[in-house]
């Protein structure tokens, strides 16, 4: 639902730093300070807040999710599509696509490959040899990390001449699709926990589906998507399921139910994204 | 695990303590002799019952006073599923949260960080917090996006970030669900504590936890964090499959104490399992965070005895089963 005076508050609420906290008056934090200036985009309070979120990048190419926060984070793939969408594609962009490619999750290490390989301990609930992107290095991954790398790098493929980023994005898109539950949905991590089936939830059923746009073999999910955005009472859950369907070209339904409210920055700002500006998602097909 | 294991546990460990210097709410734990812990377990056959008068009894019963306290209230508020009993019911909530103001706290708040879903609003509105508790949206905090401080030394990493709000409250209650839990055994109020690790530093689920070790991340949050009090919800627990896919076990208590792992010890006992044998409970004992043996905890209220319901437990888990 299209709110009028949402824009208003997100530009009432900035900090003095140029960022936005995820909920009003608190400190700034990389996660909403993308979302509100991806939604204001155009306007003077996003570049300032592109100022902001430029002084976080670390020597190494990788974010850090708020100002005090000493942890490199998958806010660098948010920080490498905000870039892009402003047509910077200098030092910051081209620093925060390596760390991208470098970044590793912890499941990768042979020895737990070769182990699970053995079958002592049953079967894994995903494949072992696929690799997406985690929340911060060294960790496994998770729908919503990979997604969001996955969006980044197919934005970058054309302006960055790599070999290794297109067998990243596939590696990427695999793993999604390796995950994806037998509904057709996402959970938020694996599709299954010591071989037990998990549910799919909403919100990452909408992520998964942006970072798998130009995919094959969508229609039961996209499916599943279009019953979610009717169904689901949560307003971050409808905003992505809004934006996936969009970029795939389906109609997103009217809600069937009352949306919860929500005090929450990030989430107006999405709302603001899901309704005016989905094609900042967008990725065209999978390379 | 391995006795290398628990060699590198003890260095890293005492590593950590040396290490520590970190924000004033957070000391190391460090308590010496113990006298035996109070654990109160209170009989409450249904959310229905009168339960501000139930935690009044137990609060009571462990001689705990929070005169002029910044009390935060700390539910496990995970993800929603109208098939089970995954949270906190809210009806142990909004109850503690008028038996702490009663007993003349200065401050009574509720903070939580879910560790899967991260709308955390629309949960609180499907488990019927916001609805059922009085102003929550005024008193809550979501810890997995609150402002954060770090802390130095945790486990074998350098530093871990945690929420200000916690941090700076002078008791935490660990409003835990009982239920079993498909990697730890069983997760009640010192595993209810990984909820107060900020998703926004660390993602949702806190993978960081899983990569240091379940085990290990819940004894050094309780570490951290031990100016606390537990009241277990075990009015209807979760066995089998828990903590989200298990299913319904009505037990019909409410176990309290300033001991976490005393009162996950006889939460334990009352749901067949060995405490012994769950290996948090015997790392929090062998540091000195709490005691597990039953020698060692003064029971109040129910004996265990008779509010005893085995839990049903996955095949991993078999060998947890108390004999006794």
């Amino acid at each position: 639902m299209k709110d009028p005076t949402a824009a208003l508050r997100l530009r009432q609420t900035q900090n003095a730093d140029g960022g936005w906290g995820y909920f009003p008056g608190k400190q700034s934090w990389l996660e909403p300070t993308f979302y509100a200036a991806i939604a204001l985009h155009g306007e003077p309070a996003a570049d300032h807040a592109w100022e902001l979120l430029k002084s976080w990048q670390a020597a190494d190419g990788g974010w850090r999710p708020s100002a005090d926060v000493q942890v490199p984070s998958w806010g660098t793939s948010l920080c490498v599509t905000l870039a892009q969408s402003r047509g910077e594609l200098g030092a910051p962009f081209q620093k925060g696509v390596q760390w991208l490619l470098s970044s590793k999750e912890a499941e990768l290490a042979l020895w737990k490959r070769l182990l699970f390989r053995t079958r002592l301990f049953g079967e894994p609930d995903r494949n072992l040899d696929l690799m997406g992107w985690p929340w911060k290095p060294g960790q496994v991954s998770w729908v919503e990390p990979n997604t969001h790398a996955i969006v980044a790098l197919k934005q970058a493929a054309p302006k960055v001449s790599s070999p290794r980023l297109r067998e990243r994005i596939r590696m990427g898109e695999a793993e999604l699709l390796d995950v994806r539950c037998a509904d057709g949905g996402w959970n938020y991590g694996s599709h299954r926990a010591l071989q037990v089936d998990l549910v799919a939830f909403p919100e990452t059923t909408g992520l998964a589906l942006i970072g798998l746009q130009g995919c094959p073999d969508l229609e039961k999910s996209l499916a599943l998507a279009t019953r979610m955005a009717g169904e689901t009472t949560s307003p971050l859950a409808r905003a992505w399921l809004t934006i996936a369907l969009r970029l795939h070209g389906e109609e997103v339904p009217p809600s069937t139910v009352e949306i919860t409210s929500s005090p929450e920055i990030m989430i107006a700002a999405l709302n603001i994204i899901a309704e005016e500006k989905p094609e900042f998602f967008r990725t065209g097909g999978t390379t | 695990m391995s006795p290398n294991r628990r060699e590198f546990l003890a260095v890293a460990g005492a590593s950590v303590f040396a290490g520590y210097a970190g924000f004033a709410g957070a000391t190391p734990a460090h308590r010496g002799p113990r006298k035996p812990s109070s654990v109160s377990v209170i009989k409450a056959k249904s959310y229905s019952d009168d339960l501000v008068s139930r935690i009044l009894d137990g609060v009571k019963q462990c001689g705990l006073d929070v005169r002029g306290q910044r009390v935060l209230l700390k539910p496990n508020l995970v993800e929603f599923d109208p098939k089970t009993c995954i949270n906190t019911d809210v009806s142990v909530v909004a109850a503690s949260l008028e038996a702490f103001h009663s007993l003349g706290a200065a401050e009574v708040k509720i903070g939580e960080g879910p560790g899967h879903r991260r709308d955390t609003y629309s949960i609180a509105e499907m488990t019927r917090y916001r609805s059922e508790i009085p102003k929550f949206d005024a008193l809550f905090t979501d810890l997995n996006r609150d402002d954060v401080s770090p802390i130095q030394g945790f486990a074998d990493r350098g530093e871990i970030y945690l929420p200000n709000t916690a941090l700076r409250a002078d008791l935490i209650v660990s409003l835990a669900k009982m239920k079993t839990h498909h990697w730890a055994g069983a997760t009640l109020s010192m595993k209810n504590f990984f909820g107060l690790v900020p998703g926004s530093v660390y993602g949702w689920p806190k993978n960081e936890l899983h990569q240091i070790g379940i085990d290990e991340s819940i004894v050094e949050l309780n570490r951290i964090f031990h100016r606390t009090f537990a009241i277990v919800d075990g009015i209807v627990g979760m066995e089998g499959n828990g903590p989200i896919q298990g299913t319904p076990k009505q037990v019909g208590v409410l176990v309290m104490g300033s001991d976490l792992p005393a009162v996950d010890a006889t939460c334990c006992r009352i749901m067949g399992i060995d405490p012994t044998r769950i290996e948090y409970l015997t790392m929090a004992s062998e540091r000195s965070l709490g005691a597990i043996e039953e020698a060692h905890i003064e029971q109040r209220g129910e004996t265990i005895k008779s509010v005893r319901t085995p839990f049903e437990l996955i095949a991993k888990f078999k060998e947890l089963r108390q004999i006794s």
